[in-house]
């Protein structure tokens, strides 16, 4: 569905401070079961169920995003909603939103250098849809990893 | 009911609003019953209402301003003489209505200026009512209300235009569902339903650039866009390269600001033509993908597949 243009709401005709105040209060209103409807999502809970990343659903959901790279080695997040998978020259980059997971890639020489700031690695995406990621690194596995260029999880 | 020709009687949008709230609810409690299949994120969802929330101001700052040209090419070129209040104009309008919306829609997608406006709509990975209203902010801008000019131009009035619009806007609201499977096979032949646009929701590469009817999936036959769902395909919700993140601002503008981007970029006259004008995912050296390219990897992996089970077939046999 899509906004295709202007609507009655906006049409002209009538007084413009009448209008004005009709289209502020239609507004609140609508503000008003944003709310009550965003807190029905919330409460009802049906979002999916998203568990830490492991070996085999970090390779599942990569191959899903990636079908056409073969992995040679992965580093998970410290908290199991990330993963960087090592594929040539390239970093695979998977990281969860909500329930849902965004990918990305970059290059492994640029992703090695990459900082870490309070716990997580900043991995700067160049792209205005996606600019950073930050996957938390852990003292098991941090980063860069302790062999670069490595199989770690192969 | 008075029938100005310069003042819709009524918007079918605003009517709908009750029925909006009351479904998306619906939808949410059922599926937490296990009584239908819904899936919401709170973050998302605020994320889906709070851009129809935007769209409705961005509607009221340009909305105005549009139908005044739209009035003012009905005051002045008009054809024919089409009367609001005789039957077979709403017919004829309904279908050229859906008509325009379908090249509206498709050019959203095929071309990169206007898919910018309209990629907000699709940045939810997930498919329910409420990502029916993450609606454009940037609709006014990208001009594509000018679609709907011949038509007042032809000699239907403004406000039937508008009607009509609003009355497509609210049919496509309801079929943004997981809830409801399919629909008897006539319905699914002519109606553009839940299955058919779960499809064009989906980023899976076989269902990409597909299904861009409004009301009549009729068009999308005729003119060779029509993608059946598939049971042993599920859809993938979203965009090919997700977002981020769940900031409205990003949702609304992120592909303008990479428009922006590339164009500083640019090198040449052909590459702003490209970057504005190409299909989503153009690069001047064919780095990047498009649909288009998509596609052809996807063909060329099932072939490869199939390829590959063919033996596993004869030794098994």
């Amino acid at each position: 569905m899509v906004d295709v243009g202007p609507r009655a709401t906006t049409l002209p005709g009538r007084g413009e401070g009448e209008h004005v105040n009709e289209t502020l209060l239609k507004l609140a209103v609508s503000a008003g079961l944003v709310a009550f409807m965003i807190v029905v999502a919330a409460w009802a809970r049906i979002a999916r169920p998203v568990a830490p990343l492991d070996d085999a659903s970090a390779r599942e959901l990569l191959a899903g995003e990636f079908p056409d790279r073969a992995i040679d080695s992965l580093w998970f997040a410290g908290d199991g909603a990330g993963v960087i998978g090592r594929s040539g020259e390239e970093a695979l980059i998977l990281y969860r939103l909500g329930d849902s997971w965004v990918a990305r890639t970059m290059p492994w020489r640029l992703a090695l250098v990459a900082p870490v700031l309070r716990g997580k690695v900043l991995l700067k995406l160049r792209d205005p849809a996606a600019p950073i990621a930050r996957l938390a690194v852990s003292g098991v596995n941090p980063w860069p990893p302790q062999t670069p260029g490595e199989a770690l999880a192969a | 009911m008075i029938l100005d020709p310069l003042k819709p009687a009524f918007d079918p949008v605003d009517l709908a609003v009750p029925v909006f709230v009351v479904t998306i609810v619906l939808e949410i409690i059922l599926a937490r019953l296990g009584k239908a299949k819904a899936v919401y994120e709170a973050k998302d969802t605020a994320t889906s209402l709070g851009m129809g929330l935007g769209s409705s101001v961005a509607g009221a700052i340009t909305g105005a301003a549009i139908f005044g040209v739209s009035i003012w090419v009905y005051q002045t070129y008009h054809l024919f003489e089409i009367p609001m209040t005789a039957w077979w104009a709403w017919v004829a309008v309904f279908f050229l209505e859906d008509l325009t919306y379908y090249w509206f829609h498709r050019l959203s997608h095929e071309r990169r200026f206007w898919w910018a406006s309209h990629v907000n709509h699709h940045t939810s990975q997930h498919y329910n009512l409420a990502t029916a209203l993450r609606q454009t902010w940037t609709g006014g801008i990208a001009g594509t209300w000018l679609l709907w000019l011949p038509l007042v131009f032809l000699g239907f009035p403004p406000a039937m235009v508008v009607i009509q619009k609003g009355i497509s806007l609210v049919y496509q609201y309801w079929i943004h569902t997981e809830a409801i499977r399919r629909f008897p096979a006539w319905f699914e032949a002519v109606f553009n339903t839940p299955s058919h646009h779960r499809v064009h929701h989906a980023r899976n590469p076989r269902y990409l650039d597909a299904n861009y009817a409004g009301i009549l999936i009729i068009w999308d036959r005729m003119f060779g866009t029509f993608i059946p769902e598939r049971d042993d395909e599920p859809c993938r919700y979203g965009v090919v390269h997700n977002l981020g993140d769940f900031n409205i601002f990003r949702v609304a503008f992120h592909e303008w600001m990479a428009i922006g981007k590339d164009l500083a970029g640019s090198r040449s006259l052909r590459e702003v033509v490209g970057y504005v004008l190409g299909p989503p995912g153009w690069s001047p050296d064919g780095s990047r993908d498009t649909s288009a390219t998509l596609k052809a990897k996807w063909r060329a992996r099932e072939e490869v597949n199939s390829k590959a089970v063919e033996p596993e077939q004869i030794a098994a046999e």
